[in-house]
């Protein structure tokens, strides 16, 4: 019975700089949402305001329909795992997960047992006797995860809970906290600069930019639909080619075109959409993957890239080229292809690339130039 | 070339220690010939030779004196003030180093008290404790040290509160603490190291303390200094008996600097944060 209602929070710090801005958001009793977003951009602002350790400047914070403006943290019934994971340094790890049922008033026996539990679902069982100071990084990390889960709060809030492990354990982990998610049931809000976290951990991911929140919506949808240049380029690695190219209405055929050779023609579904942009400038945002080595039926139409760099991952390949050799400054463009494309540095290879997933924005607001979406309607 | 960094020229480095021994010896060489004065007979405290005899009778003369009893004191009123003031300190520097308790206003006026010089407060106080009829009484120093000692107190911890992340008491208050039990459970334990070096510094300045101790003090409460400036008697400063005084009052404080420096070295946060 916890839901999240963020209505137009802000706050203003005393040294008059706003740590977040006008922020709405509903979160659903369970849901799982992700937040994302640069440095800075008010992440932790917003979860301690949450957790009520940080006054809101403005608007009104709901969880579960009750006010909590002026509720005090220990009344939210809300952990938080802190991104400096904040573990009491003069206790041992059982006292450190302990320690909020303890406040609680939780039986000694409770305590013990929901503490193993936890340390065992973590991986800490042997560690139980140490002082913070005796531990990694990662397990510092997962400690501070167990103080959350020990006490099965309303909410959690998770502030890059697993920044610090390793790319196995991290793997492990984030599963561990879907399955807790699945089995506890409770609302969660995860922070995390990790674009496979976003992607696949939650229900929503909202991202965030200078204190405000800029689009949120569930990761596919956000993936397939970004609303402005900044979520274009800032969701999934490597990013969205955004290439500045001229609309054109060629005799009632939409066409862009950056330079000879380099040119398409805009999908017929997204025509009337885009119609009224002919004859400016805008940017095509076009997603590596959507450019193939090899034509996909009538979808795909073909281009010729100067290959700068080849990057062999194993399951794909990134090639770095560049398009468009007659115009002084040629565009950069990044392709996903399979592992099987033969790829060299040097050469001119013709890909092909699939405009009907591809947006275009505008280059002064920054803005996606709005079109149906395609998801969805298959 | 690295060589010649790590090794001054021997000229240098001669005249280097030769500076630092001679500094050394201006420090220590006083000391070492109060510990010489309180082992040779009185009779002998001005001779000129490096030890002209041995004799453990200053010390005998001394503690058979009331010196043993204003050493009694002096333990009682240090450790008594310092008992009496770390609390209040303690919260005190919590307010200022957490929240804007009473501003920069209040901060100013703390230091402003230590800007005082010390006799513009003993008459007050000597008329505050004849109000109360604790003149001539260790309750009344004990009160009167704690006071005059809280703004420094004070001071000290503020700095080591502030030192601790802020993200420990969230934690606690988050956990279910409330902001008392944050104070006492999380950050009072957490800067245990820093009570401690507070604690020992406010116990040196009330053993060294001597204004205070001198007017407000009688003959059966007198303090360690009150009662080594009373050996300097009209016919004559004891010089023995002075140095064996010395000596003895010297002791607790060498033994405190040892647990300050510990306390201090221990380091604040034991690595809670990454
Ligand atoms: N106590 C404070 N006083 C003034 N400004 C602050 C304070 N705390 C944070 N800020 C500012 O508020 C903004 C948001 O900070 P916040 O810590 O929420 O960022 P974040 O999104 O969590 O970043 P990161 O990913 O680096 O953790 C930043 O510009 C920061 O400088
Ligand atoms: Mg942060």
């Amino acid at each position: 019975m916890a839901s999240i209602d963020l209505r137009s929070v802000s706050k203003l710090y005393p040294n008059g700089s706003y740590g977040v801005r006008d922020v709405d958001l509903r979160i659903e009793n369970g849901e799982f949402v992700i937040f994302l977003g640069p440095s800075g951009c008010g992440k932790s602002t917003t979860l301690r305001m949450i957790a009520g350790l940080e006054s809101i400047s403005a608007g009104d914070l709901l969880i579960g329909e009750r006010n909590m403006n002026r509720v005090a943290p220990r009344d939210r019934n809300v952990a938080v795992v802190f991104q400096s994971y904040a573990l009491y340094p003069h206790m041992s790890v059982r006292a450190n997960m302990g320690f909020g049922l303890k406040m609680r008033g939780a039986s000694v026996q409770d305590i013990a047992s929901k503490t193993e539990a936890a340390a065992s679902l973590l991986g800490l069982s042997h560690l139980l006797d140490r002082k913070p100071a005796a531990l990694s990084g990662g397990q510092r990390q997962r400690v501070a995860l167990g103080r959350a889960i020990v006490r099965e709060p309303d909410v959690f809030l998770l502030d890059e809970p697993l920044s610090n492990l390793d790319a196995q354990l991290r793997a492990e982990m984030r599963l561990e906290l879907v399955k807790l998610h699945r089995r506890l049931g409770r609302t969660t809000i995860h922070v995390t600069h990790d674009q496979v976290e976003a992607m696949t951990m939650g229900d929503r991911i909202c991202i965030m930019r200078d204190g405000q929140l800029i689009q949120a919506g569930r990761p596919l949808d956000v993936y397939a639909d970004p609303v402005n240049l900044f979520v274009a380029r800032f969701l999934a690695s490597p990013a969205m080619n955004l290439l500045p190219m001229r609309l054109k209405d060629e005799s009632g055929v939409l066409v862009i075109e950056g330079s000879d050779g380099f040119r398409f023609t805009m999908p017929q579904r997204h025509a009337a959409a885009y119609a009224a942009r002919a004859g400016t400038t805008v940017i095509l945002g076009l997603r590596p993957e959507d450019i193939y080595e090899a034509p996909q039926g009538a979808r795909t139409q073909p281009f010729d890239l100067a290959v700068t760099a080849v990057e062999a991952l194993g399951a794909e390949i990134i090639v770095l080229g560049t398009v468009g050799g007659g115009m002084e400054k040629p565009m950069e463009v990044t392709a996903r292809l399979s592992r099987h494309a033969h790829v060299q540095v040097g050469e001119t290879v013709r890909l092909h690339a699939d405009l009907l997933p591809a947006h275009l924005f505008d280059p002064q607001s920054e803005q996606a130039i709005a079109r149906p979406s395609i998801r969805g309607a298959a | 070339m690295n060589a010649e960094t790590e090794k001054p020229p021997l000229g240098r480095r001669l005249a280097l220690h030769v500076g630092l021994i001679a500094a050394c010896l201006a420090i220590v060489l006083p000391l070492l010939w109060v510990l010489r004065v309180s082992f040779i007979p009185p009779q002998q405290s001005y001779s000129t030779d490096l030890l002209p005899g041995f004799s453990t009778e200053n010390y005998q003369a001394l503690l058979s004196g009331r010196f043993g009893r204003s050493y009694l004191n002096s333990i009682v009123v240090s450790l008594g003030s310092v008992l009496l003031a770390l609390p209040f300190a303690a919260m005190t520097g919590y307010a200022f180093a957490r929240f804007s308790t009473g501003g920069r206003f209040a901060r100013f006026l703390m230091l402003a008290t230590q800007m005082l010089p010390p006799v513009a407060l003993v008459l007050p106080s000597f008329t505050l404790l004849k109000g109360l009829a604790l003149t001539n009484s260790l309750t009344g120093l004990i009160i009167v040290y704690a006071a005059v000692n809280l703004p420094f107190l004070t001071w000290i911890l503020m700095g080591f509160f502030k030192a601790i992340p802020v993200d420990l008491e969230w934690a606690a208050l988050t956990d279910g603490a409330t902001a008392w039990g944050a104070f006492w459970r999380i950050v009072l334990p957490v800067s245990l190291p820093g009570l401690a070096a507070a604690g020992v510094l406010g116990f040196i300045l009330s053993w060294n303390e001597f204004l205070f101790a001198l007017v407000l003090s009688g003959p059966s409460t007198q303090t360690i200094p009150v009662a080594l400036a009373a050996l300097q008697t009209s016919n004559g400063v004891q010089i023995g008996s002075v140095a064996a005084g010395v000596v003895l009052a010297v002791l607790p404080l060498v033994i405190a600097s040892r647990f300050i420096q510990r306390f201090i070295v221990e380091g604040l946060t034991y690595g809670s944060v990454k």
